[in-house]
């Protein structure tokens, strides 16, 4: 077993995959990590996909949050990457995502609600923490910036 | 596989289940009882209503299957019929697909509650019967659903109809046993009592319960493979419904006599005497049976209620992309990423049909039949223009048969229908129809930016046509601008002349307040793939840069806002006009030498592609602008409008004189300086310095040009870029003269292909 600060391993910001939904989220997650300076930063935003049923909203609706979710980004991280995934389950693309693009580490910011809607959303930050196979960081919430 | 496929995940049953479970509905498990006894008792000929209503059904199929091929895109006939016919039968067509889905689904919730009384007594309240009371609650759940926009709905919906039709399907057997001709025809009157007359009427009742294919074309751009799979889903699913329906139709009326059938819930009841009471030691089975068609019944009126709401907001979405609705519609949830506004204004328009019009079962399916029939004869005039303009981007992969017979059926089908629907309903459809073109008027107009085929078509054709035709195009067409602000796109290449191009683009941006783009387009060989290249591209990007950042500091002179992009391309100055494009570029700036870098290589496509110009054009022959004064020589015509605005905005920005030059033979100078003063007025230079000469024009412009700082030369004819670039124009005035020359070159026309898919 090595440790996380081991010289040949990875540091847990080197390369952050950030999560995000939509333009304000995106912003609120980017400064809530922003403090952290993490080394490089990658935001991916999932299109929730039907599979088998049509989706919640057209895919060219879709595709634009993803863009304006980037540009939020990239507002606190200049140079942040962007990687789209489409899929029914967000929590296995946000791993899978973590995997393809080789990142340290997951940082998301819960996006509240209370229990039932969770469970009817499909209590994202539950999966995230407790089906994980790299490190996921759960970000304050801060809600008035900093 | 690229981000497009990966938004592709509907198969072909998948696609099936949306229109078969959008299909079975209330129309099949409430009409067949009020049909038959329509106007006094219609009888078992409604089968053949039903069939006939199938018919109607797949002629129409067949043209959405065109259309939707050829454009899949999300909003189905709206889309169809904005981008064909213009935007306001666009808003008719989004109007009533909309307010349509609005009516059926308020339908589907009556029918909802007519099954759910079977099982559970449901109070009344004063001004709403037991059953609207039922379809309220299933509505406001319908919506609370679509909402919050819980995933697991959808997994259900396959479940759903197979569960359905597997339903459908045991009782088709059971009555298949129970069936008794006598039942069905025995009766006073026999198999027609109300005549044949009444089978019209009768399809026009009960075509609601068609209404769905259309739903798969506007989700198109999700499905696998729409060449194939959009038209077998659609065409499919309306024959497989039509076959069903007629089974299902003609059971029930085998096994209860028609005068008796509820008006209700006829399936249940259908179910009670098809089955027998008990099987071996099991009893209590025909009752079971009508148990298990009511819950098919709440399954499928749910199903079908659910898409619609869902499809609404697909519309909304399509007509707030044209700008016809504001987009404040189409805002998504934070948190359940559901077009949440739609969903709610959608449920409202619901609840207020079921509260006020629930009464009455038919004026809800007619009127929610009357709209979709209107768009459907809409949707195959839309086919009609896009074959006969004989627009190049109408590439379906599915052709309709027969044409142009089969879009002429439709639209005289579809609007023929609507004459056996009742008064009440086609004055509640118009009303909605009145309102849309009033809405286009008073709203829309000045917002799209969307210009239909069809007035392209009559445009094009304005000396073949009549007048009044010509004017009314001109009429209804949309006067919104089609970007708020301009796009100045400068194709930057070499830093000698970097800075000479962007002073005419702030120039010009400030001018037309828009903003500036800066683009290098860098050309890799076609030996190195583009992503190899991106690779390996540290020193590309270090020249790449300087070269951008160079740029944005020249613009900073002007006050717009500037943007820059590096470009890897295996083109050359394609490579520019495809930027244009996709950038929305309203005007390109570029350097004469960049126009060589295509050099040498004769391109087969190069010449059709400069030929039809995706937006102004200015080249700019010279490295250094040190600008005090310009000559614009004119003959009239779009490009030298062109040069004028360049002149007006460097006028503007720079404070540059401007001389007007016109040459003309010897003693025509009266003429010609009567009209170069007219020229000049027309384009806001009225007080510019005026020049009559005699001579050669371009021996002319040359003697003349010497004097100045800049002389802009506008193209006189259609094509004159394409010829510099291939280097075939000797273009003496360039090549002799000292004086830097800007060259510009408008399209007569915006082009088709802008038209239709750009200026979004």
């Amino acid at each position: 077993m090595t440790t996380p600060d081991d010289s040949d391993g990875q540091s847990l910001l080197g390369h952050v995959l950030l999560p995000v939904a939509h333009e304000e989220d995106a912003l609120a997650t980017a400064r809530a990590l922003e403090p952290y300076d993490p080394e490089r930063v990658t935001a991916l935003h999932v299109v929730e996909k039907g599979e088998g049923v049509p989706d919640k909203t057209p895919v060219e609706q879709s595709e634009e949050l993803a863009a304006q979710s980037y540009a939020a980004v990239r507002t606190v991280f200049p140079d942040a990457d962007e990687h789209t995934a489409y899929a029914r389950d967000v929590v296995g693309a946000i791993f899978d995502a973590a995997d393809e693009v080789d990142a340290s580490a997951v940082a998301y910011r819960s996006r509240g609600g209370n229990r039932l809607m969770q469970f009817l959303s499909g209590d994202i930050s539950l999966r995230l923490a407790t089906t994980a196979p790299l490190p996921v960081i759960a970000l304050p919430q801060g809600d008035d910036g900093e | 596989m690229s981000d497009e496929e990966l938004a592709k995940d509907l198969g072909l049953v998948s696609a099936m289940t949306i229109g078969i479970g959008t299909m079975i509905g209330a129309g099949i498990f409430v009409l067949p009882g009020v049909a038959v006894n329509a106007d006094g008792g219609a009888g078992p000929i409604v089968v053949v209503s039903f069939v006939v209503g199938g018919v109607i059904a797949m002629v129409n199929a067949l043209s959405v299957s065109e259309l939707g091929t050829a454009m899949p895109k999300a909003g189905g006939g709206y889309y169809y019929i904005n981008k064909s016919l213009g935007p306001m039968f666009g808003s008719i067509a989004g109007m009533g697909d909309w307010m349509g889905l609005a009516f059926a689904s308020a339908f589907y919730c009556i029918g909802f509650g007519q099954y759910l009384a079977v099982f559970v007594g449901l109070p009344t309240v004063p001004g709403l019967n037991a059953i609207q009371v039922g379809a309220l609650v299933a509505g406001a759940v319908f919506i609370g659903v679509n909402y919050v926009g819980a995933k697991e709905t959808g997994g259900v919906q396959t479940v759903i109809v197979t569960l359905l039709l597997s339903i459908l399907a045991v009782f088709s057997v059971a009555g298949f046993f129970s069936f008794d001709y006598a039942t069905l025809a025995g009766n006073e009157g026999g198999l027609a009592p109300g005549g044949y007359g009444a089978i019209l009427p009768g399809t026009a009742l009960v075509f609601v319960s068609f209404l769905g294919y259309a739903k798969i074309a506007t989700v198109a751009e999700e499905l696998k493979n729409p060449g194939r799979n959009l038209p077998i889903a659609i065409i499919g699913s309306v024959g497989i419904v039509t076959v069903i329906y007629a089974v299902l139709v003609t059971t029930m009326l085998g096994v209860v006599p028609w005068p008796e059938l509820s008006q209700d819930a006829p399936v249940a009841q259908a179910a009670r005497v098809a089955f027998p009471e008990s099987i071996g030691p099991v009893t209590g089975v025909a009752a079971g049976a009508a148990a298990v068609m009511t819950v098919g019944a709440l399954l499928a009126t749910a199903s079908s209620a659910n898409a619609s709401i869902l499809a609404s907001a697909r519309i909304n979405f399509a007509m707030g992309r044209d700008k016809i609705v504001t987009n404040w519609l189409n805002e998504i949830h934070p948190n359940y990423a559901t077009p949440y506004r739609s969903i709610l204004v959608t449920g409202g328009l619901i609840v207020v049909f079921i509260a006020l019009l629930g009464q009455d079962i038919e004026i809800l399916s007619k009127a929610a039949s009357v709209l979709h029939l209107i768009v459907y004869a809409l949707m195959n005039v839309g086919l009609i223009v896009f074959r006969e303009a004989d627009t190049p981007e109408y590439d379906p992969d599915f052709t309709v048969p027969f044409y142009p017979i089969t879009p002429i059926l439709g639209a005289l089908l579809s609007l023929g229908l609507v004459a056996f629907m009742d008064g009440i309903e086609i004055a509640l459809s118009g009303a909605f129809v009145v309102a849309a073109v009033a809405w286009y008027f008073l709203y829309a107009r000045d917002k799209t930016d969307q210009q239909g085929v069809l007035s392209e078509f009559i445009r094009s054709r304005e000396s073949d046509l009549p007048d009044q035709v010509v004017d009314a195009a001109d009429a209804v067409a949309p006067t919104g601008a089609g970007n708020d602000e301009p796009t100045i796109m400068v194709a930057v290449s070499n830093p000698r002349t970097e800075s000479a191009l962007i002073t005419l683009a702030g120039a010009i941006a400030q001018h037309e307040g828009g903003r500036v783009l800066a683009t290098h387009i860098v050309t890799v060989p076609d030996q190195t793939s583009l992503e190899k290249a991106a690779e390996n591209r540290t020193g590309l990007d270090q020249s790449s840069e300087e070269l951008l950042s160079a740029a944005a500091s020249d613009a900073e002179a002007f006050d717009v806002p500037i943007e820059t992009k590096t470009i890897l391309s295996h083109r050359g100055i394609e490579e520019v006009f495809d930027a244009a494009r996709t950038n929305d570029a309203d005007t390109v700036v570029m350097g004469y030498g960049g126009t060589r870098f295509a050099g040498g290589r004769v391109e087969g496509s190069l010449d059709e592609l400069t030929h039809d110009l995706p937006c102004d054009f200015l080249v700019l022959d010279g490295q250094r602008l040190d600008l005090s004064d310009v000559l614009v020589p004119t003959a009239g015509g779009p490009s030298s409008d062109l040069s004028a605005e360049v002149a007006l905005a460097l006028r503007e920005t720079a404070g540059v004189d401007v001389s007007l030059l016109y040459v003309v033979d010897e003693g025509d100078e009266a003429s010609g300086r009567e009209f170069l003063a007219g020229w000049a007025d027309g384009h806001g230079l009225g007080d510019a310095d005026l020049r009559i000469e005699t001579g050669g024009v371009e021996e002319t412009i040359g003697r003349v040009g010497e004097g100045y700082d800049l002389v802009i030369v506008g193209a006189t004819e259609r094509g004159l870029l394409s010829r510099i670039v291939r280097g075939s124009l000797a273009f003496e005035t360039i090549e002799n003269l000292d004086t830097p020359v800007l060259l510009s070159e408008r399209p007569s026309a915006r082009s088709l292909w802008q038209r239709l898919f750009g200026g979004r």
